[in-house]
């Protein structure tokens, strides 16, 4: 009878996949969703025999599940992943249902599966990951999840859904650090074992200033971002566990990579990543962690970090203008003024966009521009030569670069994205884009169609 | 002219962007020519609020209510009320407001007592109230519509000793029953708004201003400023709502 279901549930969500793809629409969601309907433990029976690993966090799920595929396919590995940020357990039911036959049997024996935080509650008890890693928590969407504590509890009760899965937690996030406190998991910690003295000011907006555990304030012994570094509670003793997979050494950090030293379970080496900017090198670092941990040799895995490259509008280039574009996702305020840092470091001159929406993939409440550092660009000076914001809420960006000290006369708003592209072909200089997510997917179509790219769910 | 801006529990009452509103502060006052003093108390600082002409407290977390309780009845309950007596002009925005009220009970009934300097109280409901909002101010508080992106779960019930700071005109406000949105004493306002609230809303963001240079140098002729831009988002939000 369950067989019966099952069989049915995979020919609707076929069916409609289908029929999405005929109106031109990526049928990502919705053919998961509906199969569910009729067979509610049809991730269970899709995918009790692939070897699965699970990505959650707040920032990095999709580089770091880039990072991975890569290394998967430099195995050699038979593998598929959710690569359309369709994360949700209908989208990831939809990727199952698309990667087996029509008697649920696997075509392939892994899966790379990107999981949103607060979905994973729902997925990981019938997915049954063999690794898990969680890359950080952050401020994000509050609308939708309420507080960041409320995260943290529901990806603990997700993993009590996968008691046997190997855990790669990010050691320098105290707040992530702290699930492993009460879960029957394997931990696997990996981070960043330097950082600025935590004698600079402190960010204005911390998420985690005090101890999770028994609320006293933390001290630092250093800092890379955010919250994130060498934290430890002088009241109660919870502090940064020592990371098996370290970098120990950021020996450059380029506008197009990173050069870093890593110890890998006692073993040291020298590493390139492909993607600039400190939140990447976290990428990577967790990244590695979980492809060795899944059975992969380093050699393999590290190879891997300095050939990815991750599209879809994480550090994604295209010919765009006389030097080119790069299209930076920003979604939360951590990860935006991670990109801020980020150009802080391009010494060329350059025009960015900012688009902003607040659909419910966006979240609703677009406040968080306020507590991301836009008051880096008022320090930019001539470097910047032009602000243009856009999206639904380009009025509110337009205030906040305002009040970010950015000069009036180099503020623009556009709206039509059609127009702002074809502004952006005549193009001077570097053209950087930070969009939300999906304004991500709008302004990537446009682009798309004036410079070439791929669509959004191949 | 000199205006001394006290930022109170910045670690830990920090949520939804309220930050912009200092930022808002300091930026309209320089504009003008008038000089602002940002100083942060943290939890455990021993900073002083009878030097500040503003005081400004924003929304938190549930999680970190516990330490912020603690450094309140160490003594910094006393000082805000006197403040508030004084005639302090102060923001608070919601979990900051409502602090300054008697007490929070929570949806299953645990009270929390809170400092009492305003004659209002919060019970928790089941239901979050999420979503933009607007708001118009009753004349004493400068009659402006103010719109603003609200975020709570408590309801709020305003005493005889308060007034509210205004209608709500779509949205919840206090309560989502009674039609008020926020509190006025003194020099007090208290509000549901995130946003943050003031850099889309010029007009009470220099209300503000005004309130506190008043009390400082007993005169506060503000320079218009070109609010162009904050008023395009802050129409465009009336508008949706």
């Amino acid at each position: 009878m369950l067989k019966l279901r099952m069989i049915l549930a995979i020919l609707l969500g076929r069916a409609m996949r289908l029929l999405s793809r005929l109106l031109h629409r990526g049928g990502t969601d919705l053919p998961g969703r509906a199969a569910l309907k009729l067979c509610p433990e049809l991730l269970r029976l899709l995918s009790s025999e692939v070897k699965s690993l699970a990505i959650t966090g707040t920032n990095g799920k999709t580089t770091s599940a880039r990072i991975i595929e890569e290394a998967f396919r430099e195995k050699g590995w038979s593998y598929f992943a959710n690569r359309s940020g369709a994360n949700l357990i209908s989208g990831i039911t939809t990727e199952f249902i698309m990667n087996a036959d029509w008697r649920g049997r696997p075509r392939k024996d892994y899966a790379i599966i990107e999981c949103d935080e607060a979905a994973a509650k729902k997925v990981f008890g019938q997915l049954k990951p063999r690794v898990v890693v969680v890359t950080n928590l952050f401020r994000d969407q509050l609308d939708r999840y309420g507080e960041v504590t409320h995260t943290l509890s529901n990806i603990r009760e997700a993993m009590h859904g996968a008691p046997e899965a190997l855990l790669c937690l990010n050691a320098d996030c105290s707040l992530t650090a702290s699930l492993a406190g009460d879960l029957p998991n394997k931990v696997i910690w990996y981070g960043v074992n330097k950082g600025a003295a935590p004698s600079r000011p402190q960010p204005a907006i911390s998420d985690a200033t005090h101890c999770i555990r028994c609320k006293t304030e933390y001290e630092y012994s250093y800092i890379t971002y955010g919250h994130l570094g060498g934290y430890r509670c002088p009241h109660c003793g919870y502090a940064r566990p020592k990371a098996d997979v370290a970098v120990t050494d950021v020996v450059e950090q380029r506008a197009d990579g990173s050069t870093v030293v890593i110890d890998w379970h006692g073993s040291r080496r020298v590493v390139e990543i492909n993607l600039p900017a400190m939140y990447n090198i976290y990428n990577a670092v967790g990244a590695l962690t979980a492809v060795t941990a899944m059975g992969i040799d380093a050699d393999t895995a590290i190879a891997a970090l300095g050939r990815f490259s991750c599209g879809f509008g994480r550090m994604e280039q295209f010919k765009l203008g006389k030097k080119g574009a790069r299209m930076m996702l920003v979604k939360n305020p951590a990860g935006c003024n991670q990109v801020l840092e980020f150009l802080e470091t391009i010494s060329d001159p350059f025009a960015l966009v900012i688009c902003l929406n607040d659909r419910s993939a966006d979240g609703t409440d677009v406040s968080w521009i306020w507590d991301a550092e836009f008051e880096t660009l008022g320090r930019l000076g001539s470097r910047l030569r032009r602000v243009i914001v856009s999206g639904d809420r380009a009025a509110d960006l337009r205030v906040r670069v305002k009040y970010a000290g950015v000069p009036d006369e180099r503020i623009t708003l556009q709206r039509d994205y059609e127009t702002l592209v074809r502004e952006l072909e005549q193009a001077e200089e570097t053209v950087f884009l930070m969009p939300t997510y999906t304004a991500m997917l709008e302004l990537r179509q446009a682009v798309i169609r004036h410079v070439g790219g791929a669509e959004f769910w191949e | 002219m000199q205006l001394n801006i006290c930022h109170l529990y910045p670690d830990v009452l920090n949520l939804y962007g309220d930050g912009g509103n200092i930022i808002t502060l300091t930026r309209r006052l320089r504009w003008r020519g008038i000089e602002a003093t940002v100083t942060r108390a943290p939890i455990g600082s021993p900073v002083s609020l009878t030097g500040a002409d503003f005081v400004f407290i924003g929304g938190g977390q549930d999680f970190e209510q516990q330490v912020l309780l603690e450094d309140l009845h160490r003594g910094r309950d006393r000082e805000i009320r006197a403040a508030i007596e004084d005639g302090i002009p102060f923001l608070t925005i919601c979990g900051g407001y409502q602090m300054l009220g008697s007490y929070y009970e929570t949806y299953d009934g645990q009270r929390c007592d809170f400092i009492g300097a305003l004659d209002l109280c919060t019970v928790g409901s089941k239901k979050r109230m999420i979503g933009n909002y607007k708001f118009q101010c009753t004349p004493e508080a400068g009659g402006s519509i103010v719109v603003g992106f609200e975020n709570h779960s408590g309801k709020t019930r305003l005493g005889s000793g308060v007034q509210p700071l205004g209608k709500v005109l779509a949205g919840y406000g206090n309560n989502g029953e009674d039609g008020t949105e926020g509190a006025h004493y003194k020099n007090v306002f208290g509000s549901y708004s995130h946003g943050p609230m003031l850099p889309k809303n010029p007009a009470f963001a220099d209300l503000l201003l005004a309130t506190a240079l008043e009390r400082k140098y007993g005169n506060a002729e503000l320079q218009p400023l070109d609010d162009r831009a904050e008023l395009a988002a802050h129409d465009e939000m009336c508008a949706k709502l």
